[in-house]
């Protein structure tokens, strides 16, 4: 089906500026300085006969040199004593764990190169998000603290040992407070250390602060229900789902465990069903999550508790409440989603991204109208994810200033940063006696410490987690400390002179008293497995009586005071970066925002017509002030986002984060109130105009497809009267062939990827850095558009008006509404096209296709003339302008002797001047391929996955054998949705994409 | 008298006759035996014994002496039993060694054990001074290092000074020729006049046009072949065979001992390195193969150096806390742009070790014997045939192939083991 609906990457598209245009005939930003060299001066220019000798001489010598090179000398070291279980060259997986998910390192000769799920996974099912297969980058970071560090000076642990237990005896018996200060501890056998810690030290206390909060929920159930706790949310059983502000397929809670339930309902397998979940999103920032729903509606800050209100009404309550003034739309969007709530009755869902505790009482009300209890939320069985308590922390920080406290312990905490008054917490901290910090490299606050006793890795370490009632995982070290660093809870342990101060034997021994024990599992299966799942107890349905007046009356009043704003804030989490505690990960900060598709920044996000308004455009650097904080960032404009609010991501502004993390963007954590016990994301701020542009490093314009057809979409409607609308029938494209046919007896490896099932998350792409040890190459070269990654995932705004999509070039132009547009994300790598235009143009054949299908890339036969990039239609080339792995201008990435650890020595390490790209893991299917010969059995479907399908968290990508009719990814390639990208040039791809399905029922 | 004395003379000789002949016999079958001894020795005992020092077991020099014969032959048929019915001598022994238990030998006979106790008390008897000698003798044979290219290049020197002079030789003749031609009569006159100096000569060379590019032509066509050569052989290091920090002889291990390949190299029928073998598995028979004998009862030097990479005290047995690994030098250095897996050699395709690696078993020490080039392996896809047999991973494509071709051999060339992406990715 020909559609003509128009997509754009990004308003400089959808305009068609005239940097865009021409930017877009050009391969490469910058053009070589070919004309340099043939204009006049190039050509006039005489080389004196001495210079020609010289030059001469040198090229003789030089050649000369390298001829008689000397048998190289390279040393190989065995093992003195081989451990039993390493073979070198192949690698070992141990089962570990990473924020609460099972996990299986992958370890080579010793040392984790990579982080794949466990397919036990009680949570994650095997799928990995990007920070966890980041994680093992961190390992490695040669910006973390390489020995403890006692008054400024590197110590020996001993000297630490006897300074701190010198001080915690004389602070026993003076009897002041002792704080341990950590985000969430769900780590059963770190609570029992803490236990112990407290035992022989009374005064002490354990206080949890997450840097971005979920008190707001737990209060609220403790409120509504009596029980302090974050649900456990089943997204997988909701058939309706309405979202104010929770970016739950991105940042909020669980994203991993929420995006494989959420597409469950959603992608081809629901789809089969004929049924497919409703989702709506109410927001004012463009989340990840808003992305992907049917349908988004802006909605500023101010308007969200109100919105809440009504929609409560809507469903037949009786609360005091207030007109939804000037956003009519949302008004009746509202009445809708009420309507089709109560249709799910039972398997409904609402959720808040809102951390007010007024705002969560309301959506308790409303889940337990609908009857969500028991089945789309579960509190018998809760969450253990996050547990930190907002107003504990702020009375902690009224200690200080009493000078109350003695001694604190930070603990994966960073409050010199992350604290919504640093000056007012930094200045209690000094009045602090003892100050220890845990945290792996002298962050914010260790740097105000005067101990730091950097703890392990966590793929150096013992631990373990128990993220959800019942599920108990274990963390298991894979490699010997990399540095001179000690487990933070070996640390407590010697200080309160406990009896095993072995945390191995600690944990071991918890386990064995209460998991193993209850479980009758042994120490071995576990550290096989990884985890232990007791059950569920059945999810009870639980009733809300609470008069909710009060709340209506606070939420009323909370909007008002926020509406007077000239402007709203609204502070979020990005699904890079997260909180900041990874911002010294250059993988991260490189995998572009899905939505902004910006990297290495934060910045102002701000709708496009308001910016107008306010005569802003893009990139001019804007001040945001409040009551008490104030920044200087780029405007981005965002489509979607709602009029007279912006949007600014935490986690940036680092100032002690290491190389690559410090100093990129601005701290947005001040921006946070305290409002009624709770932090809140929420400020009334103003903004000028400050003179100067700074530009943002962006890749969305990058790689344009020149507005071709290549996004097909259709609605749940016509897909049930037809399940081939929007693919186009199978296409019909007639096929021609120059060259002769090639057999493919073998396997012919294809892909197909789902477009109903990606969220756009990335997590593909930093699986795929890590496999396939792709180059990060650096704000800058971002901004020149040589971004490295093989899979980038593009994303197509389009627009929508009163419930039909624009399809007309010229109505676009008359359209008032910029902020309702839909999108479409769209994961783009080598499509290892059967009539590869790459192929044709290579002039010394170092790019050929094999007979299994795939396009293969030759980097020592490769000249880099660049010819396939220029004929590649998916753009999906990319080019080495430097050596990025051994270049001192590219200092925050492999420039070490360490973090050369992390590369993969199956996979090449591509030089300066050469084309790379996808080459769907061969490493991997070759190796997947000599298991089988070895085993002498055939190859199965599954023996192989490339890393970007292992770690999707949606399983939107299916890799497989498409000779194999029963293979999942020859079932998935039949399907009726099957279309192939820009299948009418006859390149005839090896991957499939299946239409993007919308269940835009009414709106 | 005489008579007596004559008897008694006759009897002496025929009782020397007799003894010596005895003891001739004697000797004889005293050899015979110790020859037995000393294979049974080998064969039987020294994986926990030596003669001149304690391995597992104690040194045996004198053990004759030690204890009775009758003991022995009880201990060495079965220990345990002597140890079990509380024999003191035999519970003492047992204790002293770490109560670690002997290896029974209920196969040996009496004989089979007295010719063994005839070896250790020959080999006993010999002065320590003897077993030496041997040693020393063998290594220092320092490997000429100078580079093939070096070689050929000095010879191509030669041979174009040698041309250089002959063309010279010639064109001077011509030239004389020319010259009488053309001077005719005064051919005799001229024959009177000194010879042109060799400077003149070169002068009217230099002016020949023509033989000057001549010349120039042959030298350039001359160097252009050498660099293409040594272009061509850039990095290749075939024979390279550098010095290794042991001495450690295939010929002996692989050769004469008979020690399979994967032994010590088994990553190369599992992963893609065959892998230089951990200290570990040397001490697994090292560990009491010394080599003694033939380094007058010390131990061998180049054995020493494990032991002491180790830090392993072999007097105490005990290994210490400074253990440095051994730093080989790389004799095969496959680009890192090139995969190469043994694994898929050696266990699928079942490729012999020699194939690439040449005669290995006769190497004291070893040299890079494949060019290790793309056109050397290209060939071999080209004309090796795959190894599907009982492979049930070939099935479907051998059956597909075999349609195709009818006939033709299905080599790793067929199944697209000549694709770049199949090594290089």
């Amino acid at each position: 089906m020909e559609s003509n609906k128009k997509y754009w990457k990004g308003l400089e598209e959808l305009k068609q500026t005239p940097e865009f245009v021409e930017n877009s005939k050009n391969e490469f930003a910058e053009a070589l300085p070919i004309e340099d060299v043939l204009n006049e001066a190039g050509l006039n220019t005489v080389t004196p006969r001495r210079d020609f000798l010289k030059a001469l001489g040198f090229g003789v010598g030089a050649v000369t040199l390298a001829a008689c090179q000397p048998a190289p000398v390279h040393k190989a070291i065995p093992y003195l004593i081989k451990p039993e279980e390493i073979v070198p060259g192949i690698p070992n997986y141990y089962a570990s764990t990473f924020n609460g998910h099972s996990i299986l390192v992958k370890t080579r000769e010793g040392r984790p190169i990579k982080v794949e799920g466990n397919p036990n996974c009680l949570l994650s099912g095997g799928r990995l998000d990007a920070q966890a297969q980041a994680s093992v980058l961190d390992l490695y970071d040669s910006s973390r603290l390489q020995a403890p560090v006692l008054n400024g000076a590197e110590a020996s642990w001993a000297q630490v040992d006897s300074f701190v237990k010198g001080e915690l005896s004389k602070i026993k018996a003076g009897g002041k407070k002792i704080r341990i200060v950590s985000s969430t501890v769900n780590s059963p056998s770190t609570k029992a250390v803490i236990a112990d810690f407290t035992a022989q030290y009374p005064t002490a206390k354990l206080v949890q602060v997450d840097a971005v909060s979920y008190t707001g929920i737990i209060q609220a159930n403790q409120n509504s229900f009596g029980k302090a706790v974050l649900p456990h949310y089943r997204f997988d059983n909701a058939d309706v789902i309405v979202s104010f502000g929770a970016d739950f397929l991105g940042t909020w809670i669980s994203p991993v465990e929420f995006t494989r339930q959420y597409t469950k309902n959603r992608a081809a397998e629901a789809l089969e069903r004929k049924k497919m979940s409703r989702h709506i999103q109410f927001e004012s920032g463009m989340s990840l999550t808003g992305t992907n729903a049917d349908a988004r509606i802006s909605l500023k800050p101010s308007e969200e508790g109100i919105a809440l209100l009504n929609l409560y009404n809507a469903l037949g309550a009786n609360v005091p409440s207030k007109k939804l003034g000037n956003n009519a739309k949302a008004d009746k969007a509202i009445q809708l989603a009420a309507k089709e709530l109560l249709n799910a009755k039972g398997k409904a869902l609402v959720v808040c991204g809102s951390n007010d505790v007024s705002t969560q009482i309301l959506v308790n009300a409303i889940n337990s109208l609908l009857g969500s209890y028991g089945s789309t939320i579960d509190l018998t069985n809760p969450s253990n994810q996050f547990a930190g308590n907002d107003a504990e922390f702020v009375e902690f920080i009224n200690e200080m200033k009493r000078g109350e406290v003695d001694a604190v312990f930070f603990l994966n905490s960073n409050p010199a940063y992350s604290a919504v008054n640093t000056k007012e917490f930094t200045d209690a901290l000094a009045k602090v006696k003892l100050r220890v910090s845990f945290a792996d490299r002298q962050d914010e606050t260790a740097a105000l410490c005067q101990v730091n006793a950097p703890a392990n890795h966590y793929l150096e370490s013992w631990g373990d987690s128990n993220p959800v009632s019942g599920y108990y995982t274990l963390v298991q070290p894979t490699i010997n400390p990399v540095y001179n660093t000690r487990m933070a809870e070996e640390s407590l342990l010697t200080w309160s002179d406990a009896a095993v101060k072995e945390y191995y034997q600690y944990v071991r021994s918890n386990w064995e008293k209460t998991v193993l024990a209850q479980s009758g599992k042994t120490w071995k299966d576990v550290l096989q497995t990884g985890s232990v799942y007791m059950g569920a107890a059945p999810a009870a349905a639980v009733s809300f009586n609470r008069d909710l007046n009060a709340v209506a009356a606070t939420i009323i009043s909370e909007s008002d005071a926020l509406a007077k704003a000239s402007v709203e804030l609204q502070v979020y989490q990005n699904v890079a970066i997260g909180d900041g505690r990874t911002a010294n990960n250059p993988w991260l900060q490189e995998l572009p925002d899905p939505v902004s598709k910006v990297t290495w920044d934060n910045y102002v996000a701000i709708a496009p017509k308001y910016a107008e308004k306010l005569g802003l455009n893009e990139f001019d650097l804007v001040e945001v002030k409040s009551a008490n904080y104030s920044v200087t960032l780029p405007v981005l404009v965002q489509p979607g986002q709602a009029a007279g609010t912006i949007s600014i991501a935490v986690g940036y502004g680092r100032s002690k984060a290491g190389k690559a993390g410090n100093e990129v963007g601005k701290n947005a954590y001040p921006f946070l109130t305290f409002v009624n016990g709770t932090f809140q994301t929420t400020a009334a701020v103003s903004i000028s105009k400050v003179g100067g542009t700074y530009e943002l490093a962006q890749t969305q314009t990058h790689h344009s497809i020149e507005g071709r057809n290549i996004i097909r979409e259709t609605t749940l409607k016509e897909y049930l009267k037809d399940p081939h609308a929007g693919s186009g029938h199978g296409a019909g494209h007639k096929t021609y062939d120059l060259w002769n046919a090639y057999e493919k007896p073998g396997q012919n490896w294809v892909m197909a990827i789902d477009l109903n099932a990606c969220t756009g998350c990335g997590a593909c792409i930093v699986a795929c850095n890590a496999e396939n040890n792709v180059p990060v190459v650096g704000r800058d070269e971002v901004r020149r558009r040589r971004e490295m990654h093989w899979i980038r995932i593009d994303r197509y705004y389009s627009f929508n008006e009163a419930g039909k999509s624009v399809t007309e070039e010229k109505e676009i132009a008359h359209l008032e509404d910029m902020d309702n547009v839909s999108v479409v994300h769209q994961p783009m790598l080598c499509q290892h096209c059967e009539h590869a235009p790459c192929e044709t143009v290579c002039p010394v054949l170092a790019t050929v296709h094999s007979s299994d299908g795939l396009n293969h890339m030759a980097y020592n036969r490769c000249v880099g003339t660049r010819y396939c990039a220029n004929n590649c239609p998916y753009k999906v080339r990319r080019f080495n302008w430097f050596n990025y792995w051994n270049d001192s201008r590219f200092d925050n990435y492999l420039n070490n002797e360490f973090t050369q650890l992390v590369l993969n020595p199956d996979v090449t390490t591509r030089s300066r001047g050469v084309m790379e790209k996808c080459s769907m893991c061969i490493q991997r299917i070759q190796a997947g391929k000599l298991q089988a010969k070895i085993e002498k059995r055939p190859l199965k479907d599954g023996d192989i996955k490339t890393a970007c399908q292992q770690t999707c968290p949606a399983n939107a990508i299916i890799f497989g054998d498409g000779n194999d009719p029963n293979s999942e990814v020859s079932k998935a390639l039949k399907s009726e949705r099957t279309y192939y990208v820009l299948e009418e040039l006859n390149v005839q791809p090896g991957v499939g994409y299946q239409v993007k399905v919308r269940n835009t029922a009414e709106v | 008298m005489r008579s007596i004395s004559l008897f008694s003379r006759s009897v002496v000789r025929t009782l020397i006759l007799f003894l010596s002949l005895n003891l001739i016999g004697l000797s004889v079958t005293f050899a015979q035996s110790a020859a037995e001894g000393a294979a049974l020795f080998k064969q039987k005992c020294t994986s926990c014994h030596a003669l001149n020092q304690k391995v597992v077991g104690p040194a045996l020099k004198g053990v004759h002496e030690r204890r009775e014969e009758a003991w022995l032959l009880k201990w060495i048929k079965n220990s345990q039993a002597m140890i079990a019915a509380g024999d003191p001598e035999a519970v003492k022994i047992y204790n002293e060694y770490n109560q670690s238990a002997m290896t029974a030998f209920p196969e040996l006979s009496d004989d089979n054990i007295k010719s063994i106790l005839a070896y250790i008390k020959e080999e006993g008897d010999k002065p320590a001074a003897a077993a030496a000698g041997a040693g020393a003798a063998g290594g220092e044979a320092k490997t000429e290092e100078v580079s093939n290219l070096m070689i050929s290049g000095i010879i191509l020197l030669i041979i174009i000074s040698f041309l250089v002079i002959l063309v010279l030789n010639r064109v001077i003749t011509t030239l004389d020729k020319l010259f009488k031609k053309k001077q005719g009569i005064e051919e005799e006159e001229e024959a009177k006049v000194a010879k042109p100096s060799f400077n003149e000569q070169v002068k009217a060379f230099t002016k020949n046009k023509k033989k000057v590019f001549f010349v120039v032509l042959i030298l350039l066509g001359v160097l252009s072949v050498v660099a293409w050569m040594g272009m061509w052989n850039t990095g290749v290091h075939q024979g390279y065979q550098p010095v290794q920090p042991i001495k450690f002889s295939h010929q002996l291990h692989a050769g004469t001992n008979q020690i399979s390949c994967q032994y010590c190299h088994g990553g190369a029928f599992k992963s893609k390195n065959a892998s230089i073998p951990s200290l570990n598995v040397c001490m697994n028979c090292h560990n009491y193969v010394q080599a003694r004998e033939k380094y007058n009862g010390e131990i061998s030097p180049e054995i020493a150096k494990i032991y002491q990479a180790l830090d392993y005290n072999p007097d105490t047995k005990v290994y210490g806390e400074n253990p440095k690994p051994v730093e080989w030098i790389r004799i095969h250095n496959l680009p890192d742009l090139a995969y190469f897996n043994h694994a898929q050699h050696v266990q699928v395709a079942g490729i012999q070790c020699q194939k690439c690696h040449g005669p290995i078993q006769n190497m004291e020490e070893v040299y890079q014997y494949a060019p290790l080039t793309m056109k050397w392996c290209i060939n071999c896809h080209k004309e090796t045939e795959v190894n599907h047999k009982g492979n049930a991973y070939y099935d479907k494509l051998i059956a597909a192939h075999e349609q195709l071709k009818k006939g033709g051999k299905v080599t790793a060339a067929v199944l697209g083991g000549l694709e770049c992406g199949k090594c290089h990715y």
